[in-house]
């Protein structure tokens, strides 16, 4: 049986699909050139009566095509300013994350363990739940004293929420026979704790930080962007690499949102990759499933 | 390569009016990863099993019974060798993998109800998807079946609101509303405690008395297989291959005194040493659940 | 009726007796001792009535010895309504029946007869302490009704042996009011008021009472309550003004066009992905390739596309929500049990038919549950987008209050939000478990 060449045959139709992508989209950017030709008259005839501008077409053809995209990379690549974004962007992503974990995981494990706690807390917690996370901007920014801190806490927000709601489903899930078995063993309620408990929540832990990792991204980039631009939260805080996207479309130029946009999806790959990596050597034993 | 003197006709297929659903086996391997790692599951098996005829299959978890039943019911390819059907070639070395049909219709280990359907109309699935019987017949005829099996009453619940036994006895008049040649069953009383499993044993055993089928059924319970069977094949740890055909003489009709009656001791005594060698064997090896 | 003579005998003829009966012949021996230590044995001569059709039906009847005539009422429908029992046979079986039972037919004895009587009840429960051999007995019942007796219809009638016996009627409301009796009785309600009163309470103080230095800009719970409804809100916004309600409108009217355009797309698509392996491997590298890129990120571009705002948040707003459902769907379709595929090609169904009646049905509830997640990321992505462009909806509301310095309003707009967006998810529980009867019915009776 040709195992072997069933992967090749599956890389190969990626391949070809994202092939395809980068074509139409070339050919569709480009349509303000070629829209102009004799040959597609019926096509700008078509677009306005949509109510369309014949100028290109919709949508499409306002995006930068992917070769000037490249150009304009190729540019800022050698520019110091992109590299801070992205180490700002990463800096402030690591910061919201780690405190998300921090205190999210003892937090979800005590509602887990104390149904007490889990009584009390619980509601509250539900309740907030479905705000936004970037709701709490203007909230945030009253009560911390520097904007830096002020998109931390909600970057923080956004994690937490996640975080503390796989842990609490994952502690639940854990087979009772477990606990018996260790408690017919003799383990302390420390003990069970550390070695039962812990362990059985990892894997929620870490599917529940790979949710929360790809939250953290998308509030860090529109707090930045929010925050360096658009509205009146002013400030002199800027950076990162949303900040970088919101900075080109105000200076218009168009092709370097493109690059801060792909630059983005790179760097949130990056991150979930890293986190699958530790997640696996946290959780070795889930590998042999 | 024609595999006659294999089996010695058993004596208590009572009055076989069928001369359809008969099985050989003939030689087959069955190898996975062939560029891999090799491991072989299924050795050189050779198994004839007759028309209308209960074949038990017995063996330790793992052993490779599974892949068996899944090459006859066309789930999995074999590597070489080949499997017959009434004389038809259902799969061979060069045709590695059977086209499953309603010939040969398998009773699954967790059971197979659908979940989204009542239990009348999982029933009458079969008939209605090949387009043999429109809805309102296929529904009654369904009905009928099912008052047959003495499971009249729970038509319109939906699976999941029913005890497990109930469940497999549907799943079973799911099947045989399709007038199957053979009935696959794996292991499918193993999760019933085994109270329940001596109701379910007789149950099928009227079914089967009504409609004569081949059943091929695998377990691990040796009482439950000579109770059951005409013939019971013991096979041995991975790869898979049968260790010793014990051919139950016990007459048909059986009900559950059987399983106290001196002949039954007899042939338990006579097949539990192999089984229980087999069973030592795998779990020395640590084989994992089949 | 009335006992002629009352016997008490060793109970062992009474279990082989009832043990040759048709529907307790699957019965183990302690049951059917239980059984008949329920029953008496009642003489009867012969030409006496034992009832008439509509008098109250409290035992069922079992015949030991000699004959009865038994002629079912027209109300019964009978195919043949006339029937001569003998011994071993069994009647009287409207006491098992669901609805008031009441005798359907007249029951005479035609020789002197010995009869065991058992109640309806009490062989219920004694059944419902077995509940698989119970079901059993009752099926059988069932097939003796409509077999023996011809009313297939009243077969439907027999009562059954739930697992547990408390919950005995399980549907809808019934199960709702259940649940909550329950819940009410626990300690959690009580918790939950805790929890609460501690948050408020500490909001309350931290910012009114000690006017703590971090809390010194934020607004009171009471200044927000206070201007949520009142009449003349200072800073325009409470229950009472009609732009309270226009921006809540605004919000979820958007919500709802992308998230009805992203389903309509996305499980379809997820469907396909899951299903058909060559589609998955053409189509998920593009998928995987733009979903890394946070829905925000896409505003600046988005803004340039659709020269319209509105389109602009509407399409953010789809984007992250066609991404979760097609993920979810695909996931779903893919966990669904290898069996039962198999089992429906066991049964001859044809490629298109697994689709229509296995995939469909059960990715169903993997869809809905994508389908919660996508309404949450919807409202996430469509605040974002609203503050940054935009004019009405709540998250405008939000960030404008900021900077006009209406704080109250900031506080309203963001547990609005909560609410609303906490009303959408149950909708589409809702609707989910509606749609999926079968495991809501599962789940209430404790799941496999």
């Amino acid at each position: 049986m040709a195992r072997k060449s069933t992967h090749l045959q599956a890389y190969w139709r990626g391949a070809v699909s994202i092939i395809v992508l980068l074509v139409l989209w070339e050919l569709g950017s480009l349509s303000k050139v070629w829209i102009k030709w004799d040959a597609f008259e019926w096509l700008r005839h078509l677009l306005t009566a949509f109510g369309f501008k014949p100028i290109y077409l919709p949508w499409i053809g306002a995006v930068p095509a992917p070769t000037e995209v490249l150009a304009v990379w190729a540019r800022v690549l050698v520019d110091p300013g992109y590299w801070q974004s992205w180490y700002m962007s990463f800096f402030r992503v690591m910061m919201g994350f780690v405190a998300a974990m921090l205190i999210g995981i003892p937090f979800g494990l005590l509602l887990a363990v104390s149904r007490t706690s889990f009584g009390i807390g619980f509601p509250v917690f539900e309740v907030l739940r479905p705000i936004p996370p970037l709701a709490w901007v203007p909230a945030s920014i009253l009560f911390w004293p520097t904007q830096e801190m002020s998109i931390a806490f909600v970057t923080f927000l956004g994690a937490f929420f996640t975080i503390v709601i796989n842990v609490v489903g994952g502690a639940r899930s854990i087979d009772v026979r477990y606990f018996q078995a260790a408690r017919s063993m003799g383990s302390s309620q420390s003990d069970i704790f550390w070695r039962i408990i812990l362990p059985g929540t990892l894997p929620s832990i870490v599917v529940g930080s790979a949710v929360g990792m790809g939250i953290t991204w998308e509030v860090v980039v529109a707090a930045e962007m929010i925050s360096g631009g658009g509205s009146q939260i002013g400030g002199t805080s800027g950076g990162g690499l949303g900040f970088f996207i919101w900075n080109s479309y105000v200076g218009g130029s168009y092709e370097q949102i493109v690059v801060g946009m792909i630059s983005i999806g790179i760097a949130g790959f990056i991150s979930s990759e890293l986190l699958r990596a530790l997640g696996r050597r946290v959780t070795p034993w889930l590998r042999l499933r | 390569m024609d595999a006659t003197a294999l089996a010695a006709p058993s004596a208590a297929v009572s009055s076989a009016v069928t001369t359809r659903g008969a099985i050989v086996i003939d030689d087959v391997v069955k190898i996975y990863d062939p560029d891999g790692a090799a491991v072989m599951a299924v050795d050189h098996c050779s198994l004839n099993i007759e028309a209308g005829e209960i074949c038990m299959i017995v063996g330790p978890s793992g052993c490779g019974k599974t892949t068996l039943l899944n090459a006859i019911a066309g789930f999995h390819e074999i590597t070489s060798g080949q499997i017959l059907l009434d004389g038809e070639v259902l799969c061979s070395a060069e045709k590695p993998k059977a086209e499953p049909s309603s010939d040969r219709i398998v009773v699954f280990q967790n059971g197979a109800l659908f979940p989204w359907k009542t239990n009348l109309e999982n029933v009458a699935f079969g008939p209605l998807m090949q387009g043999k019987l429109n809805k309102t017949d296929a529904l009654e005829k369904a009905r009928a079946m099912m008052a047959d099996a003495g499971l009249a009453g729970v038509e319109h619940n939906y699976p999941g609101e029913v005890s497990s036994g109930m469940r497999r006895r549907v799943e079973i008049v799911r099947a045989l509303m399709n007038e199957p040649k053979v009935l696959l069953l794996d292991e499918p009383y193993r999760a019933l405690d085994s109270l329940t499993k001596s109701v379910m044993h007789e149950a099928l055993l009227e079914i089967y008395y009504r409609n004569k089928v081949t059943i091929f059924f695998i377990t691990h319970d040796l009482e439950e297989a000579i109770f059951l069977g005409h013939k019971v094949a013991i096979m041995t740890t991975r790869p898979c291959k049968p260790k010793k055909i014990l051919h139950v003489d016990i007459p048909h009709p059986r009900d559950y005194s059987v399983l106290t009656s001196k002949r039954f001791r007899e042939l338990m005594e006579e097949t539990n040493d192999a089984v229980h060698e087999e069973a030592l064997k795998a779990f020395a090896a640590g084989e994992k659940e089949g | 009726m009335s006992a002629a003579t009352v016997d008490e005998r060793a109970d062992d003829e009474v279990v082989e007796i009832l043990r040759q009966t048709m529907p307790l012949q699957v019965a183990r021996d302690d049951l059917l001792r239980r059984i008949a230590a329920a029953g008496r044995r009642v003489h009867y001569e012969a030409t006496q009535v034992l009832y008439e059709v509509d008098d109250i039906a409290d035992d069922l009847y079992i015949i030991v010895s000699g004959e009865v005539r038994h002629t079912l009422g027209p109300g019964a429908h009978a195919k043949e309504p006339t029937k001569v029992l003998k011994a071993g046979d069994v009647f009287g079986w409207a006491a098992l029946l669901e609805k008031t039972p009441r005798r359907l037919a007249r029951a005479v004895c035609t020789k002197p007869t010995e009869i065991v009587r058992i109640g309806g009840e009490t062989l219920l429960r004694v059944l419902a302490t077995d509940a698989d051999v119970g079901d059993v007995v009752m099926s059988r019942f069932a097939t003796m009704i409509s077999r023996e007796f011809t009313v297939p219809d009243l077969a439907d009638q027999l009562r059954r042996i739930h697992r547990k016996m408390h919950a005995k009627d399980i549907q809808g409301m019934n199960l709702t009011l259940y649940r909550m009796s329950l819940w009410l009785k626990s300690p959690r309600p009580y918790l939950m008021l805790i929890g609460f009163a501690l948050f408020l309470g500490f909001w309350y103080l931290a910012v009114e009472v000690w006017k703590l230095p971090r809390f010194r800009e934020m607004p009171g719970i009471t200044a927000v309550i206070k201007e949520w409804v009142s009449r003349e809100p200072t800073y325009g916004l409470s229950i009472y003004t009609d732009e309270y309600y226009k921006h809540i409108w605004v919000s979820v009217w958007r919500v709802t066009q992308a998230f009805v355009l992203a389903t309509l797309l996305g499980v379809p698509i997820g469907l396909f992905l899951g299903w058909s392996k060559k589609f998955k491997e053409y189509v998920f590298p593009v998928f995987e390739v733009f979903r890394p890129i946070p829905i925000l990120a896409w505003v600046p571009l988005a803004i340039v596309m659709f020269v319209a705002t509105e389109s602009a948040v509407i399409f953010l707003t789809f984007l992250a929500s066609f991404f979760a459902t097609a993920l979810n769907t695909m996931l779903g379709v893919e966990s669904i049990d290898e069996s039962y595929v198999r089992a429906a090609n066991c049964l001859g169904a044809s490629r298109a038919q697994v689709f229509r009646h296995v995939i469909l049905p059960g990715a169903l509830p993997f869809i809905f549950t994508g389908l919660q997640i996508s309404i949450g990321v919807s409202w996430f992505s469509l605040v974002a987008a609203e503050m940054v462009s935009g004019q009405y909806g709540l998250g405008y509301v939000i960030n404008t209050s900021y900077t006009m310095v209406r704080y109250p309003t900031i506080v309203i707009g963001m547990i609005t939000l909560g609410a609303v967006g906490y009303v959408t998810s149950a909708l589409v529980r809702v609707v989910g478990d509606y749609l999926m009867q079968w495991r809501t019915r599962e789940l209430a009776l404790g799941g496999r």
